[in-house]
């Protein structure tokens, strides 16, 4: 079990606890039940990288290493990062 | 450019018609190749060869939004703003049902309310399927019915917030319209009378238990298809489960009633054996109805959707009341309550929601109810 910190830089900060199998469209279901949004509605991104549905969060943490947090550009759809802080 | 609206067009509601669609989605459809490359100077006779290509309707898809050609032809319609005699043509042509959508959709967004509920509601009697593209981008079934009654009723679609409109009963109480006459009403009183005559048929029937199962349900099988038909009644709320509307349409009191006649008879001699008479007849009858309902669905359905197998084994254990249950009550004793124990431990097993940490349990309790496998510690 992992445990995902998700930030929209318009206030809204959210961990959500995930297994490291799931995909990022679960991830974004997850999400949508904490924070309200619709879940096709949500982009989830590192910095400029924007995750598509079908990847795993096993394979987005072994890519994404040194990432730090950089701002990202947020539309209607709620743009969240992945933090680091994987429990 | 190719931007800018026609400067001879009228505003809407106020606002640049283009206006009406979000700035988001807006700018979606200018960056999108469809919209650049095949929708540059169109004019509404070129619009027209266009729409007749169209094959799907729909919002923005895809992670980046992507919108798709309806969207950005229903743009163009707002950009050139053709007159309203194009758009009811548009509308009134039975060859292309995209071209028909197309030219509903712009009469919902700019049209005037009456206009709105006299043009789109013949259009409820075209049943044709649509095909819709949804907004993972996979394709969708549905029907041209099914469009303009969102169209009429809700107010967002296709990633376009639809502008508000009256509703019908007030324009009716303000004489505007006329009462809404369905074109199945005729239709529909025919079956009323096959009814009353269906009624006298099955009685005969109810003699035999075993039968009486398999007997009932290819009839109700054929009202059940006639009704959904018929009972194409606007004001009911789509959201609900269709199935559990047909049950619970007109025709539900009917049968009730034709019901409560039959259980009557059969039951009546049945039910003293072991209970009180008088108030357990009402409940079980009720029950009976609900649980023949529910059986009838998931025999329709033939899949139960539930994850979880303790809840389709209570089910079952609940919904064998009548006959069969009546006839092999003693075997079914000792069965059921090993299939109890076997439910809670399956339960504890399976969904992870009676976990002893609160939070734990708490987010798998929310992935149980997104589909989703619980939480691996």
């Amino acid at each position: 079990m992992i445990e995902v910190v998700l930030n929209d830089r318009l206030g809204k900060k959210v961990r959500v606890k995930c297994n490291d199998d799931d995909t990022i469209g679960d991830l974004k279901k997850l999400v949508a039940a904490q924070t309200g949004t619709r879940a096709d509605k949500i982009r989830i991104q590192k910095w400029y990288t924007v995750y598509k549905d079908h990847i795993t969060l096993k394979i987005t943490r072994s890519t994404t290493e040194d990432m730090g947090f950089e701002y990202a550009e947020v539309h209607y759809s709620s743009i969240y990062e992945l933090g680091r802080d994987y429990g | 450019m190719a931007n800018r609206t026609d400067p001879a067009a009228k505003s809407i509601r106020g606002t640049n018609p283009q206006n009406l669609v979000e700035k988001i989605v807006r700018s979606k459809i200018y960056q999108n190749t469809y919209w650049k490359e095949q929708c540059f100077g169109l004019t509404a006779e070129t619009l027209v060869d266009k729409a007749m290509e169209l094959d799907h309707i729909g919002g923005t898809y895809g992670g980046n939004r992507k919108p798709t050609p309806f969207m950005c032809l229903v743009m163009k319609m707002l950009q050139i703003q053709p007159e309203k005699d194009i758009v009811v043509e548009f509308i009134k042509n039975d060859d292309y049902k995209y071209v028909r959508v197309l030219g509903a959709f712009y009469l919902r967004l700019t049209g005037i309310d009456s206009d709105i509920y006299r043009y789109l509601e013949p259009l409820y009697n075209d049943y044709r399927k649509v095909r819709r593209k949804s907004p993972d981008g996979n394709f969708m079934l549905t029907h041209v019915d099914e469009v303009i009654d969102e169209l009429l009723t809700r107010d967002y679609s296709c990633d376009i917030a639809l502008p508000r409109i009256k509703k019908r009963w007030t324009l009716e109480s303000l004489g505007v319209l006329d009462a809404r006459k369905s074109v199945l009403e005729d239709d529909f009183e025919e079956e009323e009378e096959k009814d009353e005559m269906e009624q006298d048929g099955l009685e005969e029937e109810v003699a035999h238990e075993k039968d009486y199962y398999r007997a009932r349900s290819p009839a109700r099988e054929r009202e059940r298809d006639w009704r959904r038909d018929s009972h194409r009644h606007r004001d009911w709320d789509y959201d609900r489960d269709r199935d559990y509307d047909r049950e619970r349409g007109r025709g539900r009191d009917r049968e009730r009633d034709r019901d409560r006649d039959r259980d009557r008879d059969r039951d009546r001699y049945r039910l003293r054996e072991e209970k009180e008479y008088g108030y357990e007849r009402e409940r079980d009858r009720e029950r009976e109805g609900r649980e023949r309902d529910r059986r009838d669905r998931e025999r329709g359905r033939r899949r139960s959707h539930s994850r979880s197998r303790s809840r389709e084994r209570k089910r079952h254990g609940r919904s064998s009341m009548s006959p069969r249950r009546h006839e092999a009550e003693d075997g079914n004793a000792p069965e059921e309550s090993k299939k109890k124990g076997k439910k809670e431990k399956k339960e504890k097993k399976d969904d992870g929601t009676d976990h002893p940490d609160p939070e734990i349990a708490e987010a798998n309790r929310i992935r149980a109810s997104l589909g989703l496998k619980p939480l691996k510690l």
